[in-house]
């Protein structure tokens, strides 16, 4: 029955926009096929459930519609991914039936639900296929519709620019996973992912390490690791709310799930330095990414930024098990990967909350930029609240679920002590460290955010008129938040399916219950914490109302308040290395030279691996093109003498081979 | 007779540890003064593990080697430093090229390397690889102490932290000279001091400043 | 009976907590020639508060009167955390040190939120700095007792303090040392002492945890300033637990029932001292020198974690 219920799932999705062009005509139907999408995002989730709890295994072989292998199978870990497309596809449907409603009409919202389901379909691809060539099928049409997603919200030349960057660097890494695939082809013809297996065992260690470095690109790039990761700020902000949710919280994922399906089902782990590569990688992201997030003030480019810092700490986690495994400790490499991809479900679900808590506080304000919010919480209490859930979720604290996933990985780095040879003994801890950096700075970012956008006093008109959203936007977002809360207050309901999966995953035996107890503690802490809230509240305490203390001045505006960039400024004093704008000071001088008419301050932020890496690598190949394109003469006579030439090389060639 | 053999074992085995301790306090240091102190804190330590093998060894020769660097390197010289320091008026700032926190981290650094420079020798040669890296460590935490501070003072202090260094290499290695170096190199010691301090006046007196950094105004 | 013994002695970090704040106080103030304000000044000032009323700024939320509670709770339930009387504690069995340094993190975050409630300068400016401190501090606090749980090779409080009081104080292996001064450089960090922050500060300049309470009276004050003192005195508990705990009961005889609490205010009141005497002697450092502090406390943590390679 699992398996009928994934057909259809998959069906429905696909013919939707058969659907819409049905529906369109009356205006009876036409909310018709938005809940027909729901409802199979509902069916893919309970698929999804039944087969990660379960272990259900399900397949689908579609060989008979084109000419290369193209067949669908769903195992444990595939089940993972496909329940974090559901599971947050759902709340996102749920959120955009409103959002549509309210941005778009006619043609453009029946565009904006059928590519919507594409999209949807392709990530659920991407995730079951059991042929390389399914993957990269459904790799490639992820790009393409969520790039058609981003230009139905309109074609400005700024944007296009994004958009033309967005395919571009999805296209190279997609080029990347492709020459992965190509180079098991000798040994495994057909390209599907058991004979690929088999190749992997008996395959040389130079190729192994080819294939690595490729797909280590390939989906490094995808996922957002520095420094592939320029096209998350660039292409996540100007998407639709409910597109950018999916596109950080979901489709990043599949970038891990595409880097686990290779580097531990195929391969089953790899030398030591790879281990150490991925978490240099994922260091250096987790790093960089929160503080770039740390000095935005629009919030979605902060959310996107933040997202390149939890890719970060998912590849430290991915980084560590590979580390085990090459030290022959399959239970320790099993609790970093649970970590990881524990990590990975916690972001889908608490980035999406904060994604479409944005679209909720654009739709409310029509602005996203924070330095012009303040107050929210007042006027929009339910995604105040929920908006607040998402950022203690994100910021690790215990009682939410984001706090379950760093602990895992904490108690993973310190056994990596444990390691033989002084330097990966002192490594793996040091580690910790820097995830214990990277969480410090999260929290003073998230601080900033939720502090200036929803507390304190409104800075702008729009600000001061919010209402609230929507009530199915509420609710969708109620959904995910509950869904973190859960699994902070009781992560066994994800850690054992997990636990069972990476078992059988890496082929590793179970850890003591002693030594990771942190399922059974949370409960009681959660208790007496609401006991003690409960029994201060319980005293009655007077509350009155009074204006806020201003020094003595009659009252105080919404400008003293402190802004976005002056709470981060002391973090960015701190961390200038990473920084370094392009600061103009242009000062205009009327008649004297003593009294500016007007001083305009500018600072402009291209982040360093645009201006230090990507510029000159850009105009190296440009220029060697340049150079290159001297060979193009036009005359005739030239090109036969390249034709002439090339004759008497293979001639010469020939006498001596 | 149990209380001075455990004594003399925890002073052999946790003097390293101590020594580290003062290096990493001297990189943070601000003031001239506390240098001083813990250089001489530096030699007190020394002057402990050296009585500590005069027990064990039961040499006469090492009592007095002991005898000498308290006299000399925990009196003498430290008191001949505040008395420069003092008659000098200058500023007590070390007038260091890296913050705080950098000078920390790189003395730490140098800690590892000299840890990781000594351990294959050890493991040979037999010996307690704790001093030996301590020695290491002093050596070039001297030398780092001699580049990055600019005060004339700091120099002198730096290379008195490095001949500490070198004084408990030789101790470790082959449990100290012969009493007549011994007393030669404490001459010299005491002799440079004397003279570092006339010229540190001289110095002061036409320059109007111990700035080292500002030595490159004399080329050309 | 072991129960009974986690029990009270949590009750005792929280309810003595006000009166190592009132000794330090005073032991500053004889310091400084003063005669100084009576050692139970802070239960006074607590019964006081709790007796006013609660003023709430206009443009707050009800974020603002939860942010105390929530600080106080879980403040409070860290306590439970920490082995005072005998190596074992509440929470200590199933609770680890990562869980109780992040669940100071929850208080530390919600009391920046509602400081940014009140819609003043201040808020905005306690809790910015706040933010710097904190956000540098976190890792050179973990660092430090990742390095001590690696020789413990457990991550439990109860499980270190257990391991540290099984062995020799006179042996102890350099990761201590390291670890030990780093842990002492953050706790003036955390708890706000001078050189990094003064409590007893009212000017704009040298603030940080004043900026952030100025807008609360009343109990919520009351609530902010027990919490602030608990942390302190759990700060503190755990720098003696897991550096010098000998003295705890190991065993259930009356003499080592007797001998803890002793041992414990004993520590506590060196302690005290110690920190009196740091605070007199030296200057509040200038707010763009305090990364500079924490870096040297990173500097020795990481050495800290290092050694435990190179010791093994």
């Amino acid at each position: 029955m699992v398996q009928l219920a994934f057909n259809s799932f998959l069906t429905v999705l696909l013919l939707l926009p058969a659907a819409i062009l049905l529906c369109r005509r009356s205006s009876r139907t036409r909310a018709l096929p938005s809940l027909l999408f729901l409802l199979a995002l509902l069916v893919g989730t309970f698929v999804a459930g039944m087969s990660f709890w379960r272990g259900d295994r399900l397949a689908l072989d579609l060989s008979w519609l084109t000419l290369f292998p193209f067949a669908f199978a769903v195992d444990r870990l595939s089940a993972f991914f496909l329940l974090i497309i559901c599971a947050v596809g759902a709340p996102v449907a749920l959120f955009s039936i409103p959002y549509v409603e309210r941005h778009y009409s006619g043609t453009k919202a029946d565009w904006m639900w059928a590519l919507l389901s594409l999209f949807l379909l392709s990530m659920s691809l991407v995730v079951t296929a059991s042929t390389a060539f399914a993957f990269l099928f459904g790799w490639e049409l992820m790009t393409l519709f969520s790039a058609g997603l981003i230009v139905i919200d309109g074609d400005s030349e700024r944007r296009r620019h994004n958009i033309f960057i967005y395919l571009v660097m999805m296209h190279a890494g997609a080029a990347a996973v492709f020459a992965s695939f190509l180079l098991f082809l000798p040994h495994a013809p057909g390209l599907d992912f058991v004979s690929i297996r088999a190749a992997a065992a008996t395959m040389p260690a130079g190729l192994r390490t080819a294939v690595f470095l490729l797909f280590f690109v390939g989906f490094g790039t995808k996922a957002g690791i520095v420094p592939f990761h320029l096209w998350l700020p660039k292409a996540h902000p100007i998407a639709p709310s409910p597109v950018s949710a999916l596109m950080s919280a979901v489709m990043l994922k599949t970038a891990i799930y595409g880097f686990v399906r290779f580097a531990f089902d195929f391969f089953g782990g790899g030398p030591a330095w790879w281990g150490y590569l991925i978490m240099l990688a994922g260091a250096v992201t987790g790093v960089l990414g929160i503080l770039y997030a740390l000095t935005e003030h629009d919030l979605k480019r902060l959310l996107a930024y933040s997202s390149v810092e939890n890719i970060g700490i998912i590849y430290l986690g991915l980084g560590a098990a590979l580390v085990f495994m090459a030290n022959n400790s399959p239970a320790w490499a099993m609790v970093a990967l649970v970590a990881a991809l524990l990590h990975a479900l916690n972001h889908s679900l608490f980035k999406s909350l904060l994604f479409l808590g944005a679209g909720a506080v654009s739709d409310a304000t029509h602005t996203l930029d924070i330095e012009l919010l303040g107050g929210l919480l007042k006027r929009m209490r339910v995604t105040g609240t929920v908006f607040l859930i998402g950022c203690c979720s994100i910021i690790g604290l215990p009682l939410f679920n984001g706090f379950v996933g760093e602990w895992l990985m904490f108690r993973s780095f310190i056994a990596g002590s444990e390691l033989p040879g002084i330097a990966s003994a002192a490594i793996l801890p040091l580690m910790a460290g820097v995830l214990a950096l990277i969480g410090a700075i999260a929290a003073a970012c998230f601080a900033k955010l939720y502090g200036v956008a929803f507390l304190g006093r409104p800075r702008s008109i729009a600000a001061e008129h919010a209402t609230e959203v929507a009530t199915a936007m509420q609710a969708a977002m109620a959904v995910l938040a509950a869904a973190c809360v859960t699994i902070g207050l009781m992560p066994g309901i994800v850690l054992s399916p997990l636990t069972a999966m990476a078992q059988e995953l890496l082929h590793s035996s179970g850890l003591p219950e002693a030594e990771i107890p942190i399922a059974h503690t949370l409960p009681f802490i959660a208790a007496c914490i609401a006991v003690l809230v409960i029994a201060v509240t319980g005293f009655r305490r007077i509350k009155r109302i009074t204006p806020t203390w201003a020094c003595g001045l009659p009252t105080l505006s919404s400008r003293m308040q402190y802004s976005s960039a002056a709470f981060s400024k002391p973090l960015r004093k701190v961390f200038a290395r990473a920084y370094k704008p392009d600061r103009t000071v242009e000062v205009l001088y009327a008649n004297e030279p003593y009294f500016p008419q007007s001083i305009v301050y500018r600072s402009v932020r291209t982040t360093s691996f645009e201006k230090s890496l990507y510029r000159p690598a850009v105009d190296a190949i440009v220029g060697m093109a340049a150079r290159l394109r001297r060979l193009q003469t036009g005359n005739v006579q030239v090109y036969l003498l390249y034709i002439f030439l090339a004759l008497i090389a293979l001639l010469v060639f020939m006498r001596f081979v | 007779m149990g209380l001075i053999e455990f004594a003399a074992a925890k002073a052999l085995a946790s003097s390293a540890v101590f020594l580290f301790i003062t290096l990493l306090m001297m990189a943070a240091a601000k003031r001239i003064s506390t240098c001083i102190i813990l250089f001489s804190t530096q030699s007190a330590i020394m002057a402990a593990e050296i009585l500590a093998l005069a027990y064990a060894g039961k040499s006469a020769e090492a009592y007095a080697v002991a005898a000498l660097v308290i006299v000399v390197k925990v009196v003498a010289i430290p008191y001949a430093l505040f008395r420069i320091v003092k008659d000098l008026k200058a500023s007590q700032d070390v007038a260091s090229s890296t913050t705080g926190a950098q000078s920390v981290f790189i003395m730490a650094g140098l800690i590892l390397l000299s840890f990781h420079v000594v351990v294959p020798y050890a493991k040979t040669l037999r010996l307690d690889e704790d001093l030996l890296a301590a020695a290491v460590a002093l050596l070039l935490a001297g030398a780092f102490l001699m580049v990055s501070r600019k005060k004339a003072l700091m120099q002198v202090i730096g290379l008195l932290v490095l001949e500490n260094g070198i004084f408990l290499a030789a101790l470790t290695t082959t449990y100290g000279m012969p009493l007549v170096i011994e007393i030669g190199i404490f001459f010299d010691l005491l002799m440079g001091v004397f003279l570092m301090g006339l010229f540190v006046f001289r110095i002061r007196d036409t320059f109007e400043h111990l700035d080292v950094s500002k030595l490159r105004r004399l080329r050309g | 009976m072991n129960l009974a013994l986690d029990v009270i002695q949590a009750l005792l970090l929280v309810a003595i907590a006000p009166l190592v704040r009132g000794v330090v106080a005073r032991v500053k103030a004889r310091i400084q020639n003063r005669r100084g304000a009576s050692v139970w000044r802070p239960y006074a000032d607590l019964l006081k508060l709790f007796r006013k009323q609660d003023l709430v700024p206009e443009t707050a939320s009800g974020l603002f009167r939860l942010a105390p509670v929530i600080l106080f709770a879980v403040t409070v339930t860290a306590a439970a955390f920490i082995p005072v009387l005998h190596p074992s504690a509440l929470f200590g069995a199933g609770g680890d040190f990562i869980l109780l340094v992040y669940l100071l993190a929850i208080g530390r975050f919600f009391l920046m939120l509602g400081a940014m409630d009140g819609g003043s300068s201040f808020g905005g400016m306690g809790a910015s700095r706040e933010a710097l401190v904190s956000a540098l501090a976190e890792a050179p606090l973990l660092l430090a007792l990742v390095s001590v749980a690696i020789l413990a090779h457990t991550v439990t409080m109860s499980g270190i303090v257990l391991s540290t009081v099984r062995q020799n104080p006179l042996h102890l292996s350099a990761v201590y040392g390291f670890a030990l001064g780093a842990m002492i450089l953050v706790a003036i960090a955390e708890t706000g002492r001078i050189p990094v922050d003064n409590p007893a500060t009212h000017l704009e300049l040298t603030m940080i945890h004043e900026a952030m309470v100025l807008e609360y009276s009343g109990p919520s004050l009351a609530l902010i300033e027990w919490a602030n003192a608990v942390k302190l005195a759990l700060i503190m508990a755990m720098l003696v637990g897991v550096f010098a705990p000998w003295g705890m009961a190991t065993s259930t005889s009356i003499a080592a029932l007797v001998l803890a609490p002793l041992a414990f205010v004993f520590k506590l009141a060196v302690l005290a001292v110690a920190i009196a005497v740091i605070e007199s002697s030296m200057a509040k450092l200038r707010m763009y020198l305090v990364p500079d502090f924490l870096g040297m406390a990173s500097a020795l943590a990481i050495l800290a974690v290092a050694f435990t390679a190179l010791m093994r």
